[in-house]
């Protein structure tokens, strides 16, 4: 046979359609958002962009890299980019400020799984993301007492300075050949 | 290869509104056309057509590998300078690519002769991939065609089976990008994000327009996430010359179709090929025109024309055509004239696919004049098998 067994659409069909699900280990959706509104515009899920950051919030008190000083702290993740904790017995310490979260959720055809796994994101001096190391996860970087580890699948952001300079010859008839 | 009328499915225009197909009228003239059919003889297709879309792809990547070391090859391909070197480095790495259609003249009786390569931005996607295999199992099942009829059109699996391979090395965010006004492209690359989707990647699509830059040279989403893999249903060589367009080599943007596509989506590599395989049976004679009359038997197509816009058509027996278009300034090449065969009145023109590096189907697209314009309707086709020992050729 020449052609397809058989072509099905997922997104561009009106009719139900029903997905037999080929992957035995369902894809993850993973994100980096500086905000809970930036969460939100992507995942169209305010709940759980919610959740996510207030867990974080947490996990960032507890599990941040910790400094003796300003200054250490300053060397890893930039000017004014660290405040003085405290860890409740008195013992005062540095560690950078939370400047993103982690969410990551499992997919189900399409859709995500209930549950999600959120965690603290810190940028570092060179614009690279982090977050702490799950437990056991062997760190690459350890600053305090906290491994991190950086976060690849950054969706990283940038401030738009401009927009339109692609687009200029199009035509109602399109570009197609 | 025969042109055979059949009565349309009555249901089409519905079933076209379900899959979300918007453009088969455009400008109240019909663009799909499934009034009659072209019926294949399966050796027509696999000797013909797939076998030589193959070996042609196979001789355009060899002359890729030629042209980035050649500063001659670039500059009679109008390539502008600040691009070469990105251009040459995205083929050095093999940076991935998807798809690209091949144009052939074909009735046949003799071999399919290519009248160009649509590598960058090539469109009919849908139209070949999908609607026609819908109408091809519509027709089989309402007894409308001869049992046991085939398509030449594994199109869509091969995008799939394409996306799948590509996943790994795709940068994340994936967009999909078209000009914001064409139905068309946005139709064609909804219908790509549906088959990325299959494969299980992630994706998003935007407006070309809405693309933004950072301060320091990175492109942007509305979400203002850097963009990490773009495909772009728009020329390359219109983004050279657009305002984002010098920003692209040192932005880490990854493109589909890749920067080294722009070699071949450009009608120099024509004589590019001819040079290197003088009276191969599928190209035509070809040569960079130096401008001057055009004689008896030769075609002038600017090297980056699309939709068979600006194309001069001197033919054997005088008689000259030329079509308009946004094309006029530039380079053009000459091409020897081999006018497509009239069936009916009609002249098809056949679009052949590669996908990945596989040839995976056909679609045709049927013009009432000689030089297939925007114009041109798409008309379905079949794999009719030979019956009672008469070979249809």
């Amino acid at each position: 046979m020449k052609r397809s067994k058989t072509a099905a659409l997922l997104l561009m069909s009106t009719a139900p359609l029903l997905l037999t699900a080929c992957d035995s280990e369902s894809p993850a959706r993973e994100g980096l958002y500086t905000s809970v509104e930036a969460c939100v515009a992507q995942t169209n899920d305010s709940n759980t962009c919610q959740q996510a950051f207030a867990k974080a919030k947490t996990d960032a008190a507890a599990n941040a890299p910790r400094f003796a000083n300003r200054e250490a702290c300053e060397a890893s993740y930039g000017k004014e980019q660290c405040a003085e904790r405290s860890d409740g017995a008195n013992h005062s310490f540095f560690g950078p400020l939370m400047t993103g979260f982690f969410l990551s959720q499992m997919m189900r055809n399409g859709s995500p799984m209930s549950g999600f796994n959120s965690a603290p994101a810190f940028r570092d001096s060179n614009g690279g993301w982090q977050r702490p190391a799950t437990s056991g996860a062997g760190g690459v970087y350890r600053g305090g007492a906290t491994a991190m580890v950086p976060i690849n699948a950054t969706p990283n952001r940038a401030v738009t300075v401009s927009r339109s300079g692609f687009g200029r010859f199009g035509s109602s008839r399109g570009f197609g050949s | 290869m025969r042109r055979v009328a059949l009565a349309e499915r009555h249901d089409w225009r519905a079933k076209a509104a379900e899959c979300g197909f918007g453009f088969h009228t455009i400008d109240d003239a019909p663009y799909w056309d499934e009034s009659a059919y072209y019926a294949f003889s399966l050796r027509g297709i696999e000797d013909d057509l797939e076998a030589p879309s193959e070996e042609l792809h196979a001789m355009a990547l060899d002359m890729v590998e030629r042209i980035v070391g050649s500063e001659q090859h670039m500059q009679q391909l109008a390539i502008p300078e600040p691009y070469r070197d990105w251009i040459a480095q995205s083929w050095r790495e093999r940076q991935p690519h998807l798809y690209g259609r091949m144009d052939f003249a074909y009735d046949g009786r003799g071999p399919a002769k290519l009248y160009e390569l649509n590598y960058d931005t090539p469109t009919s996607l849908f139209e070949a991939a999908f609607f026609q295999w819908q109408w091809l199992e519509d027709q089989l099942a309402r007894g409308q065609l001869p049992a046991g009829s085939d398509q030449f059109n594994s199109i869509q699996e091969s995008l799939v089976e394409a996306f799948g391979t590509l996943a790994r090395g795709i940068a994340r965010p994936f967009h999909f990008a078209a000009v914001r006004d064409s139905t068309e492209d946005q139709g064609t690359v909804a219908y790509l994000r549906d088959c990325a989707l299959q494969a299980g990647i992630e994706c998003g699509v935007l407006p070309i327009e809405d693309i933004g830059i950072s301060a320091d040279g990175r492109f942007t989403d509305l979400d203002d996430r850097v963009i990490g893999c773009l495909f772009k249903l728009y020329p390359l060589e219109d983004m050279f010359r657009e305002s984002f367009g010098a920003y692209l080599p040192r932005s880490g943007l990854q493109l589909i179709e890749p920067p080294w596509k722009a070699l071949l989506s450009n009608k120099g590599i024509l004589p590019l090929l001819w040079d290197a395989h003088r009276g191969h049976p599928n190209l035509l004679p070809a040569e960079f025109d130096g401008g001057g009359e055009l004689p008896r038997g030769w075609v002038r197509k600017p090297l980056h024309s699309r939709e068979g816009a600006n194309i001069a058509m001197h033919l054997d027996d005088g008689r000259e055509l030329r079509t308009d278009g946004p094309y006029r300034d530039g380079p053009c090449i000459r091409q020897a004239c081999h006018p497509l065969t009239s069936f009916d009145g009609h002249y098809p023109l056949v679009g052949s696919w590669v996908v990945g590096d596989r040839a995976c189907g056909i679609g045709i697209r049927e013009d009432s004049s000689l030089v297939t314009q925007d114009s041109a309707r798409f008309v379905p086709h079949a794999i009719v098998e030979e019956a009672r020992g008469v070979l249809i050729a």
